[in-house]
């Protein structure tokens, strides 16, 4: 499909949003595609919630245009708009059972009490919840309860789902199987889905899309690879992915300076940690550092390593050769994501070119 | 120290303290009420009770209570909604100005009555032209009753609905529910054991009422009289069988009403126990 007729299922062009005098959207465009599971990411208080509810039509915004399928719905009331919501919390009508939970939605809309009781039944199973109909909402665990807000919010048949902070009130571990299950979920119903939330593993890992929001604005709109590969503002760079900070990547090896007021931002995987001898590749570049601590996080070593100054994160793997605290080792850095103003540029490592050049 | 592992002197001393606190306060006085009404026969205490007048009494202090627990029903749960589901300037004198009639004394709020609506009223002369006569007549009787019982009801829901939020609320209006199913479906369950907890405090209270109900009642027997009213009108007149028979009445109804309390609190902690 080519860009000129490419239909998106929303789109928000130029949105903003005041409460007092708190600015809580600022000319916000998002433009989605009919299918895509979306995150909004962005810390609490950056806006990505009020994102959320302006879509739902539980907020209308100052200015700006919101459209559904092609259609302005900014003076569509928020259940005529097709949109479903399972909010944070869930909201489960507590003095309902699940079965009236889920079926009221369709209530509200007058449907035949038969297809309501198909409705119903159809996505208990789905969400496989049979035989739980009697119960009500504090009856049910965290992760059922989860499931019976997903259902009811799935009842009357919405082209788009919002989901506000999905995960926050799961303890952890059930947390990382609710997070595949809604993903297969989305996936199988091909829904199209906006979920917000503030934890970027959270994000990476369930969504296609991601919105990074930050003070009311997007910063950046991309696939996960794209924004932690390809970060274009410092927000994003430090949001997405681990990162320390490096005010004078100058003084390291191979890398020319971009100006005197930029620093820097380092990824644990752009730095590679050797015992002395051991690195053959970069014999010539690598610099030298003292281990500062080894911190084991499973699956392999965390390396901390003092140079030129700075503490430096690396990754070695847990069968490589063990280095010791305070040993003394070759430090190699592939890359450094330079701030410079408000953009990103990536800076590599100039041996690196020269290498492939004499390979 | 473990204080609920204490079975010692302190212990033993507070219970026959409250005990004997309540058996002389409570118990005794209201033994006595029932042996006065009766110490001329039952043929004379169902006399007295059966009177023209105190049956009249008796009606006028129900509708007083009908209608002091339908306008705070009403006005409690506008109340109760507005301070809790909206934020606005005020909020805090509106919540404090509901409480005002439990700390004015009622005899004051009589009096403010008569100053409002009666002779030397700006406002009587409008009463007076449309024929609405409110002081030493049933709507002065009614109106001191729901000042007096104002707070009860809201103050009830308020905890209850604060404690609930505006989430359930905000997901039955995304789905496309109307104010009045919301109110109905999502929100009264919630407020459904405080609110009749209240109705039953604002009918002890209603029926109680002799201050405020005093000064703008008049006095007028088979009238204005409300059972309190009449009860202090036969004591007054030395009629202490019809007094303390009418009084038995106000009693009877205080033990229903304190009956029906208990088996509320019984049945909302059960059912909140359920839901929470």
């Amino acid at each position: 499909m080519s860009m000129e007729n490419k239909r998106y299922y929303l789109e928000l062009r130029g949105v903003n949003k005041k409460y007092g005098n708190f600015q809580a959207s600022r000319n916000v465009n998002i433009q989605i595609e009919k299918g895509r599971l979306v995150a909004l990411l962005g810390a609490s208080g950056s806006g990505k919630t009020t994102i959320l509810r302006i879509i739902a039509g539980l907020e209308s915004p100052e200015s700006g245009e919101i459209l559904i399928d092609g259609k302005l719905v900014n003076n569509t009331p928020g259940s005529e708009r097709g949109v479903g919501f399972v909010f944070q919390s869930y909201a489960l009508f507590r003095y309902m059972t699940v079965y009236d939970n889920i079926a009221f939605g369709l209530r509200v809309k007058k449907k035949p009490r038969n297809y309501i009781d198909d409705r119903v039944h159809e996505l208990l199973k789905l969400i496989d919840c049979e035989g739980l109909e009697k119960r009500y909402p504090n009856q049910l665990s965290g992760g059922q309860r989860q499931r019976v807000a997903f259902a009811r919010a799935l009842a009357p048949n919405p082209q788009l789902l919002l989901l506000d902070e999905p995960f926050a009130a799961i303890d952890a571990k059930i947390r990382l199987e609710l997070r595949a299950w809604l993903r297969e979920m989305i996936t199988n119903l091909q829904i199209t889905s906006i979920f917000v939330t503030h934890d970027q593993d959270e994000a990476i890992e369930v969504a296609d899309e991601i919105i990074v929001m930050n003070h009311g604005e997007i910063e950046q709109t991309g696939s996960p690879r794209e924004l932690y590969s390809h970060p274009q503002t410092p927000f994003v760079a430090q949001f997405i992915g681990a990162s320390t900070p490096v005010e004078n990547y100058q003084r390291f090896r191979f890398f020319q300076s971009l100006g005197d007021d930029t620093t820097a931002i380092l990824r644990p995987e752009f730095v590679s940690v050797f015992k002395k001898g051991e690195n053959k590749k970069y014999t010539e570049s690598a610099e030298e550092g003292v281990v500062e601590d080894v911190i084991f996080r499973g699956s392999n070593l965390e390396i901390r390593v003092r140079i030129h100054g700075v503490v430096l994160s690396g990754n070695r793997g847990i069968n490589d050769p063990v280095v010791e605290i305070g040993e003394k080792v070759d430090v190699f850095v592939y890359r450094f994501l330079v701030v410079d103003g408000k953009k990103i540029v990536r800076l590599d490592n100039s041996s690196l070119r020269e290498e492939s050049i004499i390979i | 120290m473990d204080i609920r592992k204490n079975s010692g002197v302190v212990k033993w001393t507070l219970i026959v303290l409250c005990s004997s606190f309540l058996v002389v306060f409570l118990i005794l006085p209201l033994i006595y009420i029932v042996v006065t009404a009766l110490r001329s026969g039952f043929q004379a205490y169902w006399n007295s009770i059966t009177d023209e007048y105190a049956i009249k009494a008796a009606l006028l202090t129900i509708e007083a209570m009908v209608c002091a627990v339908v306008i705070n029903t009403i006005f409690g749960i506008c109340a109760a909604w507005t301070l809790t589901k909206y934020q606005f300037r005020g909020k805090k004198t509106i919540s404090t100005l509901i409480d005002l009639p439990v700390t004015v004394s009622p005899i004051i709020a009589g009096l403010i009555f008569v100053l409002t609506f009666g002779r030397q009223s700006f406002l009587f002369p409008f009463l007076d032209r449309f024929g609405i006569q409110i002081i030493f007549a049933v709507p002065g009787i009614i109106l001191a009753t729901v000042f007096v019982t104002f707070p009860f009801i809201s103050r009830e829901i308020i905890p209850a609905l604060a404690a609930q939020g505006t989430d359930e609320e905000e997901a039955a209006a995304q789905m496309g529910a109307n104010m009045f199913t919301i109110f109905r479906k999502v929100t009264y369950p919630h407020i459904k054991w405080a609110l009749l907890y209240g109705v039953v405090l604002c009918s002890a209270r209603a029926m109680g009422e002799f201050g405020a109900v005093s000064v703008l009642s008049g006095h007028l027997r088979g009238k204005t009289n409300t059972l309190p009213l009449y009860i202090e009108l036969l004591y007054q007149g030395y009629d202490f069988n019809g007094a303390f028979a009418a009084s038995s009445v106000l009693v009877l109804l205080s033990v229903v009403i304190l009956a029906l309390r208990m088996w509320l609190e019984k049945r909302g902690a059960k059912e909140i126990d359920v839901r929470k």
